[in-house]
């Protein structure tokens, strides 16, 4: 790690608060187009905030082309975003988590105070486990059709390996994912199975069998953010939205080394050092959310962030079922975040962690720390 | 549903050290890097830890292998079309002798009760080597296969380059509007959407009106004229390249039918001479004769498949409508 | 509130048919070189950016990820931007709020193409057959500008000869056309009326990087920093009623907020040089006019009175721009390093004497992403 940033953790010169969330529920086909479904984010917000379009001063969006299969799919996003008049906007081709990150530090300039952040994607036209193999190196990877669900399989197996985890751990968090997700309107997968039910299903990429998967899904989201006063008074009296401003306490993120043989899997010090520059263990945790795409991610995350340890006892670990119930891609990560942000700006929860990564086997992780006034 | 295949074979040049993998597994070899006291398989061009540029510009390539051991490994059951075998195989981090780093690659072990963390392997190469990742595999120690090819001295050019065809599929339900347009095609009508919140009437609809940010619906369908003006026209001098068609010039032209807001764009000319066409120019659809319009090509992506349902568009030898005005309606 | 930024590093590779390097090896020959400028290595760099558009040029999906280890990012945070043509700029833009938002101290922002892989008109057509290539695309519009203008029609001819000469005193520059003339170029294949074969831009591997720094760090770097004064983005929708593709109403705006922050009200007295994205010749006098640089149908006159030549009233593309090297994803950061270059005084043989002052500028899309920033010699500097 670089010396020059090791020493103190960043602490934003400004406030910086989501005020208002949104996003579509999670479907195994969206029957409409991705724009109209960005479209429904952004109108839902406007009309949660009272905020006009030429309100919102910084715009930034997360998508993937390579999903729908159209090189520039982005830029038909816009009809959904709005650009015109012409807006400032910016576009990642990352998790819209990262989008937010940007954003975030965008607003730190202290010139603007309003910004939206927008994540999208569409898996359902193409075969997601074929396309994500093109993340791979093109060289000694990508030619092997090396796909994250196989990579997965054998992140899951060096936690076996090493006595980290039992199968049976695996299934406990696709249990209880899966049970959580019953109270989420937005989840694709909700119900109540047993351990015992899950470990008697078939392997799918042993030791992964396919409840240890994310489901395909399509699917949007997005939030405002503000800063200062302005979060105050976009959230004060507002009766369809958040009551209080959520404030985004630190945020960081941090990547490794691309090889997996250069790694150890079970470990995950990108997210141990994202947590520690986000400030997550300098309070208690109420609610944690985390991109648990495959099941054996939870146990190599937790142990990075320091669960249950650190955490005060009783932090609710993706309450909302997490991407085992829903995985919007490019959206995933700001989903986690917004259920986050969600429990806070209700009023039930304080403090939390937002966890979104990228890459296989949790190869980049960045990690965002909320909390509503007292 | 609609079907679409995104398709490039890419040539990637390896530069000096994939290449020397590349190359050494085309010759039945494998080769990692010496670098910081570790050999590295992959190799790499740089130090590992700090990235930095390696004293001399390049690392010590040194002979592993073709024996290794398992580390961490999973059992694909159900192989995609990308995998190197269509049975079920096993992808491994594998340590080859020699080395103090694993690489990700393919097992053919025949059975998951064949794989076990800890167990040994070999390198198998291909009989008929393209220069690719894929000349290689490995296989549990005894099982070598008699048509694996032995080690010789390369007396081939090394490789510089590997080819890798991407190949993705893409298959999805017509959208709803996108069927009622296609059925209007098929009726000879091109239907368009009329916004009620800016009052612009968009052809093809595309299910919302991008202004004003609002969701549209059937009942803002409305059928447009299928006579119109040319707004705009490039000459198309057709460039070469994987999956084109195209070898003769060709215009292709955007036309504002009567009535509409947005232009067609992309419309095939074949048959009015280029020194003739012009901005400003009126034109009539002439529709292929019911029964012989195809929608099949239709997906939710593109503006249209005119030549499919329309024989081609007519002059209609009105006076030309204005060119500046027009300009604002090219795209 | 925003601290300063500069750029306090710069480098490059040689752009053309890359055949001798992997995309590692490609993006670390600029990032080794514009750390060494900056008399650092990679474990001085807080953070990476890095920029390219689209993936489908390559074949290589978030390449952030598969390009970690060569960039020297591992344990760092990378960021990945993605617009269209503009991305270099917009690349080179996030770096600097990066910096500005007191965040990171220095900053590696990266940008590369590498078109040989793969082929641009193919990824640019969707995958399809019958694309009509980026210049099919905007043809069109610039008929409509030579209407609206009145320009001549040796305007982009004399573009596109002046761009390629002052290529010549650009070593990394892909073409080298030392016998180009205005009847070579009226003479090549004419593409997509009125665009001559010549008149477009070449198809480039490259990688481009400069390092970016607080005022702290700028102050003690080996180079003089090129302060970063303002920079500004715009988009609009690709297609709607109504749309000018001429005088881009987005352009326009960009180009206002630009000038707004830094103080600029006069901008062809006030700036000394640019470097505009001309991938095809008319695109010169189009962003003269659709920057506000000068009033609408005089762009064109600049050009023809020899004014946008090195020693002219304003130079633009002095290092021979993309229409002599155009390695896509690059390109935008490429113009805003050059723009860099000349205020440091380290442009070469193509130095504007006594350039103070200078515009580096990217377009992408149909023509609707705009990104934009002005550096000077000075952090604050005063204006003619």
């Amino acid at each position: 790690m670089n010396a020059s940033t090791a020493h103190k953790r960043y602490v934003p010169a400004r406030d910086v608060a989501i005020v208002a969330t949104a996003q579509t529920p999670c479907s195994r086909s969206y029957a409409d187009t991705e724009p109209s479904m960005i479209m429904r984010c952004v109108n839902s917000l406007l009309d949660d905030t009272g905020l006009q379009r030429s309100d919102l001063e910084f715009t930034i969006a997360g998508s993937c082309d390579y999903l729908s299969g159209m090189p520039f799919a982005f830029v038909s996003n816009i009809d959904g975003v709005g650009a015109w008049p012409p807006v400032y906007e910016s576009h990642v081709e990352m998790d819209a988590a990262w989008a937010l990150h940007e954003a975030w530090l965008r607003l730190q300039l202290g010139d603007i105070d309003v910004a939206i952040v927008i994540g999208s994607g569409k898996s359902s036209p193409g075969r997601p486990r074929e396309v994500y193999a093109l993340q791979t190196d093109p060289y000694t990877m990508a030619p092997l059709g090396l796909d994250t669900i196989s990579l997965a399989g054998i992140q899951g197996r060096a936690l076996l390996d090493a006595h980290v985890a039992t199968e049976a751990d695996f299934a406990e968090v696709v249990s209880r994912s899966r049970r959580s997700a019953l109270a989420n309107p937005n989840a694709q997968v909700a119900r109540d199975d047993t351990i015992d039910a899950l470990l008697a299903e078939p392997y799918f990429s042993a030791p992964l069998r396919r409840h240890d998967l994310p489901p395909i899904s399509d699917g949007a989201a997005a939030v405002i953010i503000a800063a200062g006063d302005r979060a105050r008074a976009i959230t004060d009296g507002s009766t369809v939205g958040f009551s209080r401003p959520v404030w985004i306490r630190g945020m960081d993120h941090r990547i490794e080394s691309h090889h997996p043989g250069l790694r150890d899997l079970t470990q995950s010090p990108s997210t141990e050092r994202a947590a520690i520059e986000a400030g997550v263990h300098e309070g208690g945790i109420d609610v944690a959310e985390l991109m648990v795409n495959y099941s054996p991610e939870e146990i190599v995350l937790r142990r990075a962030l320091g669960f249950p340890s650190l955490a005060t006892d009783d932090t609710d670990i993706n309450p909302s079922g997490g991407p085992l119930a829903g995985h919007p891609v490019m959206a995933t990560g700001l989903v986690r975040v917004i259920e986050v942000a969600n429990r806070i700006g209700a009023g039930t929860a304080h403090r939390g962690v937002a966890h979104a990564s990228s890459g296989p086997c949790l190869q980049q992780n960045l990690v965002c720390v909320l909390e509503g006034d007292r | 549903m609609t079907h679409a295949r995104l398709e490039f074979p890419y040539t990637r040049t390896t530069g000096p050290v994939i290449g020397a993998l590349l190359t050494a597994i085309r010759d039945g070899r494998i080769v990692g890097s010496r670098i910081g006291g570790r050999v590295l398989c992959p190799p790499m061009e740089y130090d590992p830890v700090t990235a930095d540029a390696l004293v001399g510009g390049e690392p010590e390539l040194v002979e592993i292998g073709p024996g290794g051991t398992v580390g961490p490994w999973t059992w694909v059951a159900h192989p995609t079309p990308k995998h190197p075998f269509d049975h079920p195989f096993a992808f491994a981090l594998i340590t080859l002798d020699g080395a103090d780093t694993a690489l990700v690659h393919a097992v053919d072990a025949g059975s998951i009760d064949a794989m076990t963390t800890g167990m040994r392997v070999q390198a198998q190469f291909a009989a008929e080597p393209r220069g690719a990742i894929t000349d290689l595999w490995f296989v549990p120690e005894g099982h070598e296969s008699p048509s694996g090819r032995e080690p010789h001295g390369g007396d081939t050019p090394p490789v510089t380059s590997t080819e890798h065809l991407i190949s993705l599929e893409i298959t999805e339900p017509l959208l709803a509007h996108r069927v009622r347009f296609a059925q209007g095609l098929l009726d000879g009508k091109i239907i368009g959407q009329r916004s009620s919140a800016s009052g612009m009437v968009f052809v093809p609809g595309r299910g919302y009106d991008n202004l004003e940010r609002v969701l549209l619906t059937e009942a803002d369908d409305v059928v447009c004229s299928d006579r119109g003006s040319v707004s705009a026209f490039t000459v198309i001098t057709p460039v070469q390249y994987y999956g084109q068609q195209e070898t003769e010039p060709y215009i292709r032209a955007s036309i504002l039918l009567d009535g509409a807001d947005q232009a067609l764009i992309g419309v095939d000319i074949r048959d009015i001479p280029v020194a003739e066409f012009r901005v400003g120019m009126r034109v009539q659809a002439v529709w292929r004769p019911e029964g012989e319009r195809d929608v099949s090509e239709l997906d939710n992506r593109w503006g249209g498949i005119w030549e499919h349902v329309i024989e081609r568009w007519q002059p209609t030898g009105e006076p030309d409508a204005d060119p500046r005005a027009l300009e604002k309606y090219s795209f | 509130m925003a601290r300063p930024c500069a750029v306090v590093g710069i480098g490059q590779t040689k752009y053309a048919k890359r055949l001798d390097v992997s995309l590692d090896g490609l993006v670390r020959i600029a990032a080794l070189r514009a750390l060494e400028d900056a008399g650092m290595t990679f474990a001085d760099i807080d953070a990476i950016v890095i920029g390219k558009a689209p993936d489908a040029l390559e074949g290589v999906m978030m390449p952030e990820l598969s390009l970690a280890d060569a960039l020297g990012a591992v344990g760092k945070p990378i960021h990945r931007v993605h617009t269209a043509g503009s991305v270099g700029a917009s690349t080179a833009i996030t770096g600097v709020t990066l910096v500005e938002s007191g965040r990171y101290d220095r900053v590696l922002v990266v940008c590369y193409e590498k078109q040989s892989e793969g082929n641009a008109t193919w990824a640019l057509s969707g995958g399809r057959s019958g694309g009509q290539g980026a210049g099919g695309s905007f043809a069109p519009w610039i008929r409509s500008y030579i209407q609206r203008s009145g320009a001549p029609e040796h305007i982009g001819w004399k573009v596109a000869v002046k761009d390629r000469l002052n290529a010549l005193k650009n070593p990394y520059a892909h073409l080298h056309l030392p016998d180009i003339s205005i009847e070579k170029v009226r003479e090549s294949p004419m593409l997509w009326d009125p665009l001559h074969f010549l008149e477009s831009c070449p198809s480039s591997d490259g990688a481009a990087a400069i390092v970016l720094a607080c005022e702290d760090v700028a102050r003690k770097a080996p180079q003089p920093p090129a302060w970063v004064i303002a920079h500004a983005k715009r988009t609009e929708f690709s297609s709607f009623p109504g749309r000018d593709t001429v005088r881009i109403v987005a352009g326009i705006d960009c180009a206002e907020a630009l000038y707004r922050k830094a103080g600029i009200t006069n901008p062809i007295e006030q700036i000394d040089c640019a470097e505009l994205y001309v991938p095809f010749s008319w695109y010169e006098p189009m962003w003269l006019e659709g920057h506000l640089i000068c009033p609408e149908g005089d762009g064109w006159k600049l050009t023809d009175a020899g004014d946008t030549e090195i020693g002219g009233r304003f130079p633009v593309n002095m290092s021979g721009g993309v229409l002599s090297s155009n390695a896509i994803g690059a390109s935008g950061l490429i113009r805003c390093l050059e723009a860099a270059n000349q205020v440091r005084g380290t442009a070469g043989d193509y130095q504007v004497d006594g350039a103070r002052v200078a515009l580096g500028h990217a377009y992408g899309g149909a023509a609707q992403y705009f990104a934009m920033w002005i550096v000077a010699n000075e952090l604050n500097p005063t204006y003619k």
